[in-house]
């Protein structure tokens, strides 16, 4: 039998969009993504040496002779240690809200969640407001322990303490959403089989959640790996502020020094696919999923022994004083005017709105006793012109990259899952989750490097130079973010049912309007989503705003770093911490409002919403007095 | 009342149409409808009925244009529509899911394709308006899909492939995902809307109670072929295999040699006793003979036919459910209405007997 001819050939104007769309994904995702992290690779074996040889070997040499295997084994004891104790700390935050029955668990569990809107570097210098030698803590700790060392926190210890506390939010989320999935029966039949709680515990229970502690922990090592912020701010040499320092180093100081920091990126990045390849093929082992058609809610276990009952509740307590000092200090001190602030005293007659807004003359006694006053050199926030331009740009920036991710992500997983199965689908995906596999450090050390010349495919710019570096940092943020992206946008489109796109289609729409209208408004609470959460974390992103450092660069987060320096000197960086404590209160309120509008509003279902829109409109009509328009 | 017409049904002809699909796990390419040639008459209730894999949804989105055949060619209205794109085709489909658009409201959902093809609005409120009276749904249009039962979502997605007034009607599963209760209302309600319009309707399904009551014509497929093609009533009482006959309610197989041919009629010897059976189909003397039984077609009683002993007697309310031995076949019955008959008990000896015009010789 003859085969029927399908459809008609030639070009027509979908064959050129789909051509256009093929030629732009290819340039992009050479252009951004595969060409500066390969200058990067080959930048390791083209060193040359004093005479203008070429010595491939040299940086290899250089790293066994000299002192950069320190960095590594720094960074990794930092990965090794914090494994340990975020596991520890994580692991009891949720058994003691969601397993055992402990009086205030609410109220815990809060405490535990802060630093969901608490963290990067306005955690970091938060803490360092408290802790370090001059700190308020530390100078009570010291009243109490006079023998203590003013400068405990610094180095690594400060370092891990930190990032202990910093690095617990996915154990609140992930791990708190497995153990409520567990199968209460389970605890039940192992109890009625003789089972001692603590024997149920280890043997019921915490198997079960072996494979998401399994993946936080890999989450948790590479986290370590790539700390940024805390080593930086706190002082711990380890291999990301190592490869910032030498980007921006020159041969004239030390041999090398790109090189270098090329094959410490490469190091990282060497680690990275190491553990997420381990990872990746763990989780194809799949999870435990229970079987039971009626599964049972878990039910508090309350610890019957006494004396445990006291620990566990002291336990749960200090570890609650630990993450809510901070944040409790921090928001109180943004209301104290400079004086007390530097005095690190909390006065009530103090209160002031000058660390957000405003500002203030600033009179002091020369060294010849003279007086005099530097005109509105207190200022606040948002009367700062640094940091309004920091905020400034950092909401632009962050904007525009988590806006051109949801772009760039909703089309390509569109193209996807129409070509699913097919290898052209994959290796879309294959290409944009390829940044998940390169640490944050490596892609930015390599647009820094490998843009700052005139390139050809970008009209022969110097991206580096100048404004020019705003656009590389969009581009930055755009490529780091899109496997996030790809991840969440999928599971949103998997949950489009296939008869939708046929109804449309069957309806009479074509495929441009079937993508419009009803699977692109489908998908938008959740591309949404991601744009809030990509901006979020964008907005105080400080990891790669250090590395693209300029003055034409100078993020939120660089600005919030520059606040830690001394203030007061020449009249520089007055009220300094004032603002920082007002700065941290304000990326608390915008990232709780960006997590309230995600996991709050858009977690409710369409039902939820428009009963919540009908109470609302009932609500005004009452307060208006007017009558209520019946559906 | 609603005035809501379909401009003109229109006729499908499948011209041996065949579609070839890739095994994911040996690589090799197989048959998922194989040489389908059929015509379906404008105004008519066609079902294409069978189970899992039998080619039937396969069909129906070749049809529909969702797949595209690799061999043969479809005519809608005489036309050949094999390189029309699903939205150029003069068809509307109702999905098994429902395929519901959940951010619009029942109107927005039922006046989407009408709004594609650009009808003024006055109009497109006249016909949505219409059309809901049609399903009954009036007075709901504001309404999200989400606040809708199952059986109103499937009156929305009816009306929604209605109003666009196509030449065909596809129906892919639809009520698979109601009750049974709500089943059978609502297939009565499809087969009532259908006569009303004079719609060509194309309706898949795997359930045949289903497909018997709402028929016209039912197309039995497996194995991406035709079993058969007919009339309900032929399907039931006259089917050409083993497999429609028990795919088609429960029905009983005696097998015996065929002992004497006459006009119209035949015997064959089971369990040592000739039964007569009526019968146009040619055959021989000796060839081996397979009676069709249904189980509302056999009697029992203390004499009769062929001689049996009861396996198992249950009452089911309305009918009296038996398994009888005969010979070494065991024979399903179903006596309606047993409330003034004789109940036969597990071990009892019986007869069998049945009208040998309720019996079809394979």
């Amino acid at each position: 039998m003859q085969r029927t001819v399908r459809r008609k050939g030639g070009l027509d104007p979908s064959m050129i969009y789909k051509v256009f769309g093929a030629v732009l994904f290819i340039y992009l995702f050479l252009g951004f993504m595969v060409l500066p992290c390969l200058n990067t690779l080959t930048s390791i074996f083209t060193t040359r040496d004093a005479a203008g040889n070429l010595d491939p070997m040299a940086v290899i040499r250089f790293f066994f002779a000299g002192n950069m295997p320190s960095f590594v084994i720094n960074s990794l004891k930092l990965a090794v240690c914090l494994v340990i104790t975020v596991n520890v700390v994580g692991i009891s935050i949720v058994l003691l809200t969601e397993y055992f029955d402990i009086k205030g668990a609410k109220i815990l569990r809060l405490g535990y969640m802060t630093t969901l809107i608490y963290s990067g570097v306005a955690l970091v210098t938060g803490y360092q407001f408290l802790y370090d030698s001059n700190g308020m803590l530390t100078q009570w700790l010291v009243r109490l322990f006079p023998a203590m060392n003013r400068q405990w926190f610094s180095g690594f210890n400060a370092v891990l303490f930190t990032m202990t506390f910093a690095c617990t939010s996915n154990h609140a989320l992930f791990l708190r959403n497995a153990i409520r999935g567990i199968d209460y029966n389970t605890v039940e039949a192992a109890r009625n089989m003789g089972a001692k709680p603590f024997k149920v515990l280890f043997k019921v229970v915490m198997p079960t959640l072996l494979p998401t502690l399994f993946s936080l922990t890999v989450m948790t090592f590479i986290t370590g790996l790539c700390a940024m912020s805390a080593p930086t701010l706190l002082g711990y040499n380890s291999i990301n502020p190592e490869i910032v320092r030498m980007a921006g180093s020159s041969v004239a100081d030390e041999a090398f020094p790109q090189a270098r920091a090329a094959l410490l990126s490469m190091i990282l990045a060497l680690f990275t696919i190491v553990l997420l390849t381990a990872l990746n093929h763990y989780e194809r082992k799949g999870h435990y999923l229970s079987v039971s058609k009626t599964k049972a809610k878990l039910v508090k276990q309350k610890i019957q022994n006494p004396v445990w009952n006291v620990v566990a509740h002291a336990y749960a307590y200090i570890l609650f004083l630990i993450y809510m000092t901070p944040v409790v200090m921090i928001v109180l001190f943004s209301f104290q005017n400079w004086p007390a602030i530097r005095a690190k005293s909390l006065n009530v007659s103090d209160w002031t709105l000058i660390n957000f807004f405003g500002t203030q003359d600033y009179s002091y006694t020369t060294s010849r006793g003279k007086q005099r006053i530097r005109e509105g050199v207190i200022s606040g926030v948002f009367s700062n012109a640094d940091t309004v331009g920091g905020i400034r740009l950092s909401f632009v920036l962050s904007a525009l990259a988590a806006a051109l991710t949801c772009v760039i992500v909703v089309i390509a997983v569109n193209y996807i899952f129409k070509h699913r199965g097919k290898k052209r689908g994959g290796l879309v995906e294959a290409c944009l989750l390829f940044p998940w596999l390169l640490p944050t450090i490596l892609i930015c050390y390599s647009y820094r490097i490998f843009f700052n010349s005139d390139v050809w495919y970008v009209l022969g710019k110097n991206l580096y130079y100048r404004e020019n570096v705003r656009f590389l940092i969009v581009m930055a943020y755009t490529v780091v973010k899109l496997p996030f992206a790809l991840r969440m946008v999928k599971a949103a489109f998997y949950a489009i049912d296939d008869e939708l796109e046929d109804a449309a289609r069957n309806l009479g729409a074509s495929q441009l309007v079937t993508f419009l209208r009803v699977k692109l408004p489908i998908v938008l609470p959740s591309v949404l989503a991601v744009f809030a959460l990509n901006f979020n974390a964008l907005f105080t992103e400080y990891d790669m705003s250090a590395t693209f450092h300029s003055s034409y660069g100078k993020s939120y987060a660089m600005v919030i770093q520059s606040m830690t320096a001394e203030e007061g000197r020449d009249g520089y960086n007055m009220n300094g911490s004032g603002r920082r404590c007002a700065s941290t209160v304000f990326i608390m309120l915008v990232s709780g409002l960006i997590l309230y509008l995600v996991y709050g509003v858009g977690a409710r279902d369409l039902g939820e919403r428009l009963e919540r829109r009908k109470k609302r409109r009932e609500f005004f009509a009452r307060l208006t007095g007017r009558k209520q328009k019946t559906a | 009342m609603a005035d809501t017409r379909v401009k003109q049904p229109k006729g499908v002809k499948l011209d041996h149409i065949s579609k070839i699909y890739k095994d994911p796990k040996t690589g090799k390419d197989f048959y998922a409808v194989h040489d389908v040639d059929l015509t379906i008459e404008p105004g008519t209730f066609v079902t294409l009925l069978g189970p899992s894999g039998c080619g039937k949804t396969t069909t129906l989105r070749m049809i529909a244009g969702f797949e595209s055949p690799d061999e043969g060619e479809i005519y809608l209205g005489g036309e050949p529509i094999n390189a029309l794109t699903p939205n150029k085709r003069d068809t509307a489909m109702v999905f098994q899911s429902y395929a519901l658009f959940p951010h619009y409201n029942v109107f927005d959902n039922v006046a989407y394709g009408l709004r594609l093809r650009k009808v003024p609005k006055d109009e497109i409120k006249r016909r949505v308006t219409d059309i809901l009276a049609l399903v009954e749904l009036s007075g709901m249009e504001q309404r999200m899909t989400n606040q809708l039962s199952g059986g109103q979502q499937q009156r929305v997605a009816l009306a929604r492939a209605l109003v666009v007034e196509p030449g065909v009607l596809l129906f892919d599963e639809p009520l698979s995902n109601l009750d049974a209760k709500l089943r059978v209302q609502m297939r009565t309600e499809i087969r009532r809307i259908q006569q009303k319009l004079g719609i060509t309707a194309i309706y898949v399904t795997h359930d045949q109670s289903e497909a018997m009551s709402i028929s016209d014509n039912i197309i039995l497929m497996k194995g991406g072929v035709i079993a058969q093609m007919g009339s309900p009533m032929e399907i039931y009482y006259h089917p050409n295999s083993e497999f429609v006959a028990d795919f088609i309610g429960e029905c009983n197989f005696l097998k015996g040699p065929v002992s004497s041919v006459g006009a119209g009629e035949a015997t064959v010897k089971i369990a040592g006793v000739d039964v007569p059976v009526a019968t146009d189909k040619r055959v021989s003397l000796g060839e081996e003979g397979e009676i069709v039984l249904r189980p509302e077609a056999i009697t029992i009683a203390d004499r009769g036919m062929l001689p049996c002993r009861v396996e198992l007697s249950c009452f089911m309310g309305s009918y009296q459910n038996y398994h009888v031995r005969v010979g070494d076949t065991l024979v399903k019955i179903t006596d309606n209405c047993p409330i003034n008959k004789e109940i036969f008990d597990v071990g009892d000896n019986a007869y069998i007997s049945f009208d040998k015009n309720c019996a079809h010789l394979l």
